[in-house]
């Protein structure tokens, strides 16, 4: 039942963010409507290219927002300080904190997964020239990859921090990548920020792979870690 | 089949060096309904949590249903047979009073559906209700249901009337007192209302500074122990102090006041010895025993 659980605490947090998918889906209908327009000159792959940046954006604010450790009890929608009493009951149940863990981060992964597959689906929908279904796959799966490694850092932080700090210190922390890889190569080489995007990797490229098994790699460092601190947190 | 559920040897639990508990031993029966006392900070909490195995001991060990619980798996064994109630009784806030239910069904084998409609219409709880929009003493109504409804064999509660009416909680106590008369449930419950310990509890265990002070059989307790005043017609002699047996001693102006047990006779002869005008030996109430300890008067 703790999938139920899950489900029952991140639902309305999964119906907002695929909401705020339907209004990036639907820009192009509305934001002519607001009087934006895009400028004399300018071509309408632009539109697509805000689209697609608003879209890896949308990406790692759903796997902040979809996180959760299993332990420390959500509200709907707002992040909130400290740790709600409930924990406690949930800690009493005959549960290991591994099986809570792993559900209610396996729940917030497929959340996740759904929406950055549906925001791929549309990007790939619109790219000017078009793309293959195999090139389409293939975007969507290393799109997907890419998430659970922001996704994996954040259930992290969701086991040592309230929910508040969490969202701050995961949004620092992936600044902090995205400034690291404007710098040094490697980290450009490997980061999952650019294996989420187009841009870095044309859709017509081979499929980078380092972004991707770095990804991977770190989501199982970060799962890892998970699981260990919340087995030696005390309550 | 052990008699004893709960019993701790030596458990040490300290935070940032500073100690909660220190060296603490106890045993509870089976069946019995023990009423543990203690101060703000006395270590009730901390030692509910590491029963069950929220928090990390330092030293010690601990057996509960007779075994040891020194890992996760044996802590999980245990917690499937106990029902806990928090301090602060907060549930999911995005489940309803029915969803709550249903959900932690599941993890007891042993849930009881019949006491789970017993208890939600005594409690008049709204099946449909979120558990944000009960009131405290529903949220409790609902914690407790969720905990006696799973059939436990040891219910460990930490302030369980907290937030109820007078008229709800003497419906409650009076369910805690059936569920160990019928069914043989030990409850283990930490309380500030001494009345409420005094009307249901068995046992008595009181706590302070991290290290049980008193610890027995209610009615024992009360035979056991007896308060001597004693009158002098100046200052009490100093000799008062040194004499054996004394719990606790508290002198106000030409009357000295004594907290003994056991050889209480002997006592009383040996402070005849010292020549006090008046010698008055009474039956102490638990709040006087409570008093005494926590507060050393």
């Amino acid at each position: 039942m703790l999938w139920y659980k899950a489900w029952l605490e991140t639902r309305w947090r999964f119906v907002f963010m695929l909401g705020s998918v339907l209004l990036v889906w639907l820009a192009p209908q509305w934001l002519p409507s607001l009087g934006f327009r895009l400028p004399p000159g300018v071509p309408a792959s632009r539109l697509w290219m805000a689209i697609h940046l608003g879209s890896v954006l949308l990406y790692i604010v759903a796997a902040n927002f979809l996180a959760g450790s299993g332990v420390n009890s959500q509200t709907t929608y707002a992040a909130t300080s400290g740790f709600h009493g409930s924990m406690l009951f949930t800690l009493s149940l005959p549960v290991s904190r591994r099986r809570l863990l792993l559900v209610r981060a396996g729940l917030g992964a497929l959340q996740t997964g759904v929406l950055v597959a549906i925001m791929a689906v549309y990007t790939l929908f619109h790219l000017p020239g078009g793309a293959s279904t195999f090139q389409a796959l293939e975007y969507i799966a290393r799109a997907i990859i890419c998430t659970i490694a922001v996704y994996a850092l954040s259930v992290l932080l969701a086991c040592v921090l309230d929910e508040m700090w969490q969202f701050y210190a995961a949004c620092s922390c992936w600044i902090a990548f995205y400034l690291l890889q404007s710098r040094f190569a490697f980290v450009s080489w490997i980061s999952p920020l650019r294996g989420m995007s187009l841009f870095s990797y044309p859709v017509t490229a081979p499929m980078p792979w380092a972004p991707v098994a770095a990804s991977l790699a770190l989501a199982g460092v970060f799962l890892c870690a998970s699981v260990l601190v919340l087995q030696r947190k005390e309550y | 089949m052990n008699d004893i559920i709960i019993a701790a040897e030596g458990l040490s639990k300290s935070y940032d060096g500073k100690p909660a508990l220190r060296s603490l031993r106890l045993e509870v029966p089976r069946g019995s309904i023990c009423g543990f006392l203690g101060r703000n900070g006395a270590g009730k909490t901390t030692t509910l949590k590491l029963l069950l195995g929220m928090l990390r001991r330092d030293a010690g060990s601990i057996r509960l249903f007779g075994q040891p619980v020194d890992s996760e798996a044996s802590s999980i064994a245990a917690r499937r047979r106990l029902g806990f109630v928090s301090e602060d009784k907060e549930l999911y806030p995005f489940m309803t009073v029915d969803q709550t239910i249903r959900f932690t069904r599941p993890f007891f084998p042993g849930w009881r559906r019949d006491l789970e409609e017993k208890y939600l219409e005594l409690f008049q709880l709204p099946r449909k209700k979120a558990v944000p929009k009960l009131s405290k003493g529903m949220r409790t109504q609902l914690m407790l249901l969720l905990a006696m409804a799973r059939g436990a064999e040891l219910l460990l509660m930490d302030e369980p009337t907290g937030g109820l009416d007078p008229a709800m909680t003497e419906d409650v106590l009076q369910i805690l007192a059936d569920l160990a008369a019928s069914d043989g449930t030990t409850i283990f419950f930490s309380s500030h209302q001494l009345a409420e310990v005094e009307q249901i509890c068995d046992r008595v265990c009181i706590i302070d500074q991290g290290q049980v002070v008193v610890d027995g059989v209610l009615d024992d307790l009360k035979s056991d122990y007896r308060r001597i005043l004693l009158v002098f017609d100046g200052t009490p002699p100093p000799g008062l102090a040194g004499l054996p047996g004394i719990d606790h001693l508290r002198q106000r102006g030409r009357t000295a006041s004594l907290l003994a047990h056991g050889d209480v006779e002997g006592l009383v002869d040996r402070a005849r010895e010292l020549g006090p005008s008046s010698v008055e030996v009474r039956p102490v109430t638990l709040k006087e025993l409570f008093l005494d300890h926590v507060r050393g008067e």
